[in-house]
């Protein structure tokens, strides 16, 4: 599967070693042989990339780099063959709700990492692979993001909810 | 014709929270007032949003374009009881001003439900709203309803756990904490929602 285009996103974090290793050389290299030609990054709260490091991926690689802090992003995400994100549940849901081929990164310096629960559940329910830093150029070079299964709605679940909710405040 | 308000006078408060909280409260408060009779049984909705939060009204106006039509401002600022890293000494004086914050406004708004899906910002809320409840301030069917959020797989947030012996509903996603919490009366379970 071609990744041409790929977007990082890491919401309103701070995710400095996840923009670290996606523009380090083994990644890099990786995204090169999967036909990537554009990099998205949505840097939040992290350190920008640097504007010199910038031009050297996009001479080295031919990928093209764009860097921002904050946008409304529904269109980054639907132009983007393949998703690299932090593990908030927004970026999980957009993912999800936009049927991208999704790869969760967890942060091992937040100190209550909840986050890696649902990055695990979702894996295991085969809608996306979750990894660590040290294992995301592993990741984008060998895995099959065409094997994810789609993500259903959760429509029917969400009416039982507010039937629910209806009935406890008839009451 | 009449020009008689069909909105309850009791109002519905929505707490949102930052970043992934807001996301998830907009999808439900899409789904609730998808029926019609339930624009009216829930209006007029007031959205507590902490004062630093620079991002949720944003969000929520997008997701619920009708926000904008709506004569009064819908948005409530309130100081936020705990911010992400905070020393835990000065959340003690923060959290007591929060509490007073939303004792304060529930006492004057009395809302009829207080609905809310983890924030920091809900737990002062949902303390006060129970209080007023006891203290007969509230209207007799008044609930308090907690989402936990779609995250929490395993276990549940700090908000979740200081507010499940409060809450008359509280909601997880997943089989794990439905499993773990099943005994509680007040659980509900409907598979992932969102």
């Amino acid at each position: 599967m071609h990744l041409k285009v790929v977007y990082v996103t890491v919401g309103t974090t701070k995710f400095d070693a996840l923009l670290k290793v996606m523009t380090s050389d083994p990644v890099l290299s990786a995204l090169k042989d999967r036909k990537c030609r554009k990099l998205v990054l949505q840097h939040g709260n992290s350190t920008p990339v640097g504007e010199t490091q910038l031009k050297l991926i996009s001479t080295n690689y031919t990928i093209e780099v764009e860097q921002y802090k904050f946008r409304p992003n529904a269109e980054d995400i639907r132009a983007a063959d393949m998703i690299i994100g932090h593990a908030g549940a927004g970026t999980c849901m957009d993912i999800l709700n936009n049927g991208k081929p999704g790869l969760i990164v967890v942060n091992d310096e937040l100190m209550d990492n909840h986050q890696l629960e649902l990055a695990r559940q979702l894996a295991s329910e085969q809608y996306l692979y979750y990894c660590k830093v040290s294992e995301v150029a592993d990741s984008v070079a060998n895995l099959d993001f065409g094997a994810l299964k789609p993500y259903e709605k959760a429509t029917e679940n969400m009416q039982k909810f507010v039937d629910a909710l209806n009935e406890l405040m008839t009451h | 014709m009449s020009t008689t308000s069909t909105k309850s006078k009791y109002p519905t408060y929505v707490i949102l929270g930052s970043g992934g909280h807001t996301a998830e409260m907009c999808k439900i408060i899409q789904a609730l007032l998808l029926q019609p009779s339930n624009c009216e049984k829930y209006q007029p909705i007031r959205y507590i949003v902490a004062n630093s939060d620079v991002t949720s009204q944003r969000q929520l106006c997008a997701a619920l374009p009708a926000l904008t039509k709506d004569s009064d401002d819908p948005f409530i600022s309130v100081p936020r009881s705990r911010s992400v890293g905070q020393k835990w000494l000065s959340t003690i004086f923060s959290t007591l001003w929060a509490l007073l914050w939303s004792f304060w406004l529930i006492w004057r708004d009395r809302p009829q439900l207080v609905l809310c899906n983890g924030p920091g910002t809900c737990v002062p809320f949902g303390y006060a709203a129970y209080l007023c409840r006891l203290l007969g301030r509230l209207p007799t069917h008044c609930k308090i309803v907690f989402v936990e959020s779609y995250c929490r797989v395993e276990t549940l947030s700090l908000s979740g756990r200081l507010l499940l012996p409060l809450a008359d509903i509280f909601v997880v996603h997943w089989p794990a904490l439905a499993a773990r919490y099943g005994h509680k009366r007040n659980l509900r379970y409907f598979g992932r929602i969102l």
